[in-house]
């Protein structure tokens, strides 16, 4: 079949068949579609701008980072290896995320690598799971706020791209809500094996248009699909 | 380096099948083996297809049987390491194309298969990327049908009632465009990169493959079926079909499957090994 035959037969079709199956989630705020920072984040700074409470270890790693950071070895962070990024590392970068949200789970699809988080919504975290990159996300609604537990994590990751550090003790809590068109992120950190104490820091993210295509990244085939060209 | 965990293990033995790995372990080689073309030639042996998903344990939850809600967690009882018109038969592909397909496979059963999207950690193209022996996950938005799989972490996002984007770039999984006709979800994809193989054995496309997948719950949402139409002019002399079906598995918890990490190790017996 031609795309342009299939094209008039999906404009019949849909004149008949409405689906209750992709309703997303009326009960609560739409966060869904494709959302990306408003502004790169260099480094991850508390709520009034301040370096995290690290502890003194925790403190000598983050200098190592920053001093091999300027001199352009970022084997610290886990890119060059075409590796996750963790968590809130993923949250944090210069690439589209696109929300899907259903009343069960919410789901982030990132570009970066194609990498998929889900949160599922009013579930317990299982008492067995391994460690992995991006942890296990469970969720709830808050009034008009989506709070994103994580916990999970294997510490081979950091929690930004200056090089902040973190133990697998890594506990990340998300607090998602629309302000003003923008979706809001903060997120605190608790790690006492890295932190003295929880710390939050506010990621802000604008909507890209409602007809935007996530492209596809691969980051072995170092290959990024190209935006169409309209013509 | 790592500890093997189940999760790990499950890694390892995704990566020897879908990479062809495992095609002259000890197991493989009680089974009956067919040639490519049945003809006597033992250097174009072919792997055996498997059977890597089971249906849902007892107690899970039932099918729903709605046939336009495709949503939850579906897996393949059906590999097939050579896709054409029927088991074991390739396509009718161009004289050009059927060396090269030779080619593979005798390099495949010398043990030295060429380097493939498997062993590289790429996405395996449509419709490649739907014979994956581990879960998929349909969710249905507004506007778009959207299948996440365990494998490689590959998303594949169907555009609901939309013509193809005009000057598309190429990409490994191609664009994905849907509609429903009656009770089947018709999907069409254009756009793929040639990067990727049709198959494990190795079967060639061009970038003017265009898939159409007619997908649809059968037995009352048990299963899923698609059933697949591969076009090309460049590679093929004419199209083909075939079908892989899927048991509705509401028990699935997804997994974090980083290709980018495991391919560090080597795989024996589906068992990962660290170098």
């Amino acid at each position: 079949m031609k795309p342009s035959i299939a094209f008039a037969a999906a404009a019949a079709a849909s004149l008949i068949v409405a689906s209750a199956a992709s309703a997303q989630d009326p009960a609560h705020p739409n966060i869904a579609g494709v959302w990306t920072l408003t502004a790169p984040v260099a480094a991850a700074r508390t709520i009034d701008g301040k370096v995290p409470p690290l502890l003194p270890a925790a403190r000598a790693v983050y200098e190592k980072h920053l001093a091999q950071a300027k001199a352009g070895d970022r084997s610290f962070d886990g890119v060059s290896d075409c590796l996750p990024l963790g968590m809130p590392y993923i949250q944090l970068i210069d690439k589209p995320i696109q929300i899907l949200q259903k009343p069960h789970t919410i789901y982030f699809l990132y570009q970066e690598n194609r990498l998929p988080r889900r949160a599922y919504i009013d579930q317990q975290h299982p008492d067995d799971l391994d460690t992995s990159y991006l942890g296990d996300s469970v969720a709830k609604w808050e009034g008009d706020t989506l709070v994103v537990d994580t916990t999970t994590m294997n510490d081979l990751t950091v929690l930004d791209a200056s090089g902040l550090p973190h133990s697998d003790q890594l506990h990340v809590v998300e607090r998602f809500r629309l302000v003003g068109g923008q979706l809001e992120n903060r997120i605190t950190i608790t790690d006492l094996k890295t932190y003295s104490a929880p710390w939050t820091t506010v990621a802000r993210y604008r909507k890209l248009p409602a007809d935007y295509h996530m492209l596809e990244e691969v980051c072995r085939a170092q290959s990024l699909q190209a935006a169409p060209t309209g013509k | 380096m790592y500890l093997p965990t189940p999760n790990r293990r499950r890694i390892a033995l995704a990566m020897g099948l879908m990479g062809g790995l495992v095609a002259a372990g000890a197991a493989d080689a009680q089974a009956p083996r067919r040639n490519l073309n049945n003809g006597a030639d033992v250097t174009l042996a072919l792997t055996n297809p498997s059977s890597p998903g089971r249906p849902a344990p007892k107690g899970a939850a039932p099918p729903n049987p709605d046939m336009h809600d495709l949503q939850g967690h579906w897996w393949t009882s059906e590999f097939k390491p050579l896709l054409g018109p029927a088991l074991g038969v390739p396509a009718k592909l161009k004289p050009k194309y059927m060396a090269i397909l030779e080619a593979r496979i005798r390099n495949k059963n010398k043990g030295i298969p060429e380097a493939d999207a498997s062993t590289q950690c790429w996405p395996h193209g449509t419709p490649r990327v739907m014979e994956s022996p581990y879960p998929i996950e349909i969710v249905e938005t507004p506007g778009m049908i959207t299948i996440l799989m365990e494998t490689q972490h590959n998303v594949r996002r169907i555009y609901m009632n939309v013509p193809h984007t005009k000057g598309l770039g190429e990409s490994f999984l191609g664009e994905s465009v849907g509609h429903w006709e009656g009770d089947t979800l018709v999907v069409d994809a254009i756009g793929m990169n040639t990067r990727t193989f049709i198959d494990d054995e190795g079967t060639s496309h061009s970038n003017k493959q265009h898939v159409i997948e007619r997908i649809r719950k059968i037995e009352g949402g048990a299963k899923l079926q698609i059933v697949n139409t591969i076009d090309d002019p460049e590679t093929l002399d004419e199209p083909f079909s075939y079908s892989t079906t899927y048991h509705w598995r509401p028990d699935v918890r997804d997994q974090e499957y980083i290709c980018e990490e495991n391919n560090r190790n080597t795989v024996v017996d589906g068992i990962t090994t660290a170098k």
